[in-house]
């Protein structure tokens, strides 16, 4: 184990009945960098991210966060880690800004904090509405920013971009781009969708029927992608592929980047 | 830290309509009492009413404050215990059916004390329910003008209703620890009816004193006449389970996995 590990797992493994969601896995994220932990669905990244927060028990390994095994003692770690576990959930009666204050007074972050966040994320219109009237978008927003509330040195995104449109996912791939480079919080990041962290992580893990089977930094993954389609893909289905990019930037421009 | 996490579960329950549910069914209670009250003080009246006026003084209720304060000791021993339970099972159960358990869990707060202030906001909710039967019980019966009401026998009232209450209350943690188990409210009401009744049935028995749900059926008379000073090792079975219930809620959420 380096000294600058953030996360590190060893041998986790879970199993539901029959089922075995994660199996062996070692993992090591490094401070200051954001790691994409990428699989189809059902590949095992949920589970292995309620390992790493300590909401389920490893049947076989471990997990350290800051050098120190999860689950002893007081939870004080947790101050130090932001997270989003599947969905975004809120108390649906209190408003966005009640959820956030909640959070705040409980991981004891500054007073400004909460407004800080609203602004982060775009949630000023939504503010004083209630959690369980919002859009899926903004239910997604809020769960980011109750993540961010007490700015945390980890944070733990399961699959952040759910319920986001284009804009909102090149959005929050900026917001988490600029956390990392300006304030060197460490991101641990899943996701089912390549592309979307292609652009976005330091190194990516892929992981399948809960066992790592490839990790990769960007360089390594955009020399292999260029060699795939190079090899595999006709002139067509590159052109298609440009063609979509091109699409969704016009989309993009169209819009002005803000659509909710 | 302990205020703030007692803050939190008591804004947790802001613009929910669950307290004022619960209020207004035992706030009922008074209310039918005092409508038999009405209907057999007067015979004629009771006639006229036909099957409710029969009912009525085949249950033994006259048209005193004596017979008034029996049957609401009762009312809030036997149906307050399951108001109690719905309660008890709603603090708890609520961040399972609004997929708000990870976030809690995340929080930086050692488990037992969200165990520990949900359990203070029950037993608040529930004096507070208790009092304002009581206040309303005492103006119908002033209203109605029933014979026997002194400041002696109201006090007595209150000093049943509290005690009744406070038995009741002393068995709301195995609710609880139903509800993390579970991880639902469905379970936790079955139980509580299924051991309302069970009370009962034990309570003709001579293990009444023993077992914890007859305890209160023996109290306010649901299963013989009421008894005046209760046993001290009924008592200590309910004090035990109290403590049992608490432990073993606290475990539940410290060690078994929180899927959602
Ligand atoms: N609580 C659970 N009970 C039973 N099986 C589960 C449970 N959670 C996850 N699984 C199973 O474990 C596997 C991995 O699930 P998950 O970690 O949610 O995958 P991912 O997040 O990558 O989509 C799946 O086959 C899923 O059905
Ligand atoms: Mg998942």
């Amino acid at each position: 184990m380096t000294t600058d590990a953030v996360v590190t797992t060893r041998g986790l493994t879970k199993r539901f009945g029959r089922v075995t969601a994660v199996d062996d896995l070692d993992l090591e994220v490094r401070r200051g960098e954001i790691y994409a932990f990428l699989g189809r669905n059902g590949a095992g990244k949920t589970t292995t991210i309620r390992m790493i927060l300590g909401l389920i028990r490893p049947l076989a390994g471990e997990v350290r966060v800051f050098g120190e095994p999860v689950r002893s003692g007081r939870p004080e770690w947790l101050r130090r880690v932001g997270c989003l576990v599947e969905t975004a959930t809120a108390y649906p009666n209190l408003t966005v800004r009640e959820n956030l204050e909640l959070h705040r007074r409980l991981t004891g972050a500054p007073a400004r904090a909460v407004a800080n966040v609203i602004e982060q994320l775009g949630l000023g219109d939504a503010a004083e509405r209630r959690a369980g009237q919002l859009s899926l978008g903004n239910k997604q927003r809020l769960g980011l920013a109750r993540a961010l509330v007490h700015a945390p040195d980890l944070l733990v995104l399961d699959e952040p971009a759910n319920g986001l449109d284009p804009a909102g996912i090149v959005e929050i791939r900026g917001l988490l781009r600029s956390l990392a480079d300006d304030h060197g919080t460490t991101v641990f990041v899943s996701s089912h969708i390549l592309v979307e962290v292609a652009h976005l992580a330091d190194r990516i893990g892929i992981v399948h029927e809960g066992r790592l089977v490839e990790e990769l930094d960007r360089a390594a993954l955009v020399a292999a992608a260029r060699a795939f389609s190079a090899a595999q893909l006709t002139e067509q289905q590159r052109a298609d592929a440009l063609l979509t990019l091109e699409l969704e930037r016009y989309f993009l421009a169209r819009t002005d980047g803000s659509v909710r | 830290m302990f205020t703030a996490v007692l803050a939190g579960e008591v804004v947790k329950l802001r613009r929910t309509t669950a307290p004022w549910v619960t209020l207004g069914c035992l706030m009922a209670g008074p209310l039918f009492l005092a409508l038999f009250m009405w209907i057999i003080r007067d015979p004629g009246r009771a006639a006229q009413f036909g099957l409710l006026g029969t009912k009525a003084s085949l249950s033994g209720i006259e048209a005193t404050w004596a017979s008034y304060a029996a049957f609401l000791t009762l009312i809030v021993g036997m149906g307050g215990t399951l108001l109690l339970a719905f309660v008890a099972a709603y603090v708890f159960g609520r961040e399972y059916s609004e997929g708000t358990a990870k976030v809690m869990l995340t929080l930086p707060v050692p488990r037992p004390e969200f165990v520990i202030a949900k359990l203070v906001v029950a037993a608040l909710w529930w004096l507070a329910i208790v009092l304002v039967v009581f206040a309303e019980a005492v103006a119908v019966a002033v209203w109605l003008g029933l014979p026997g009401i002194t400041t002696g026998a109201i006090a007595s009232l209150l000093g049943n209703l509290l005690l009744v209450a406070g038995i009741s209350y002393l068995l709301a943690p195995v609710i609880a620890l139903v509800t993390v188990w579970t991880r639902g409210y469905l379970a936790p009401v079955g139980f509580a009816l299924g051991m309302l009744l069970l009370g009962n049935v034990v309570g003709h028995t001579g293990w009444a004193p023993w077992f914890p749900w007859s305890i209160v059926p023996i109290l306010v008379g649901s299963v013989s006449t009421p008894v005046d000073t209760l046993p001290v090792g009924s008592l200590v079975v309910v004090a035990a389970t109290f403590v049992a219930g608490i432990a073993g809620t606290m475990w539940c959420l410290q060690a078994t996995d929180n899927t959602q």
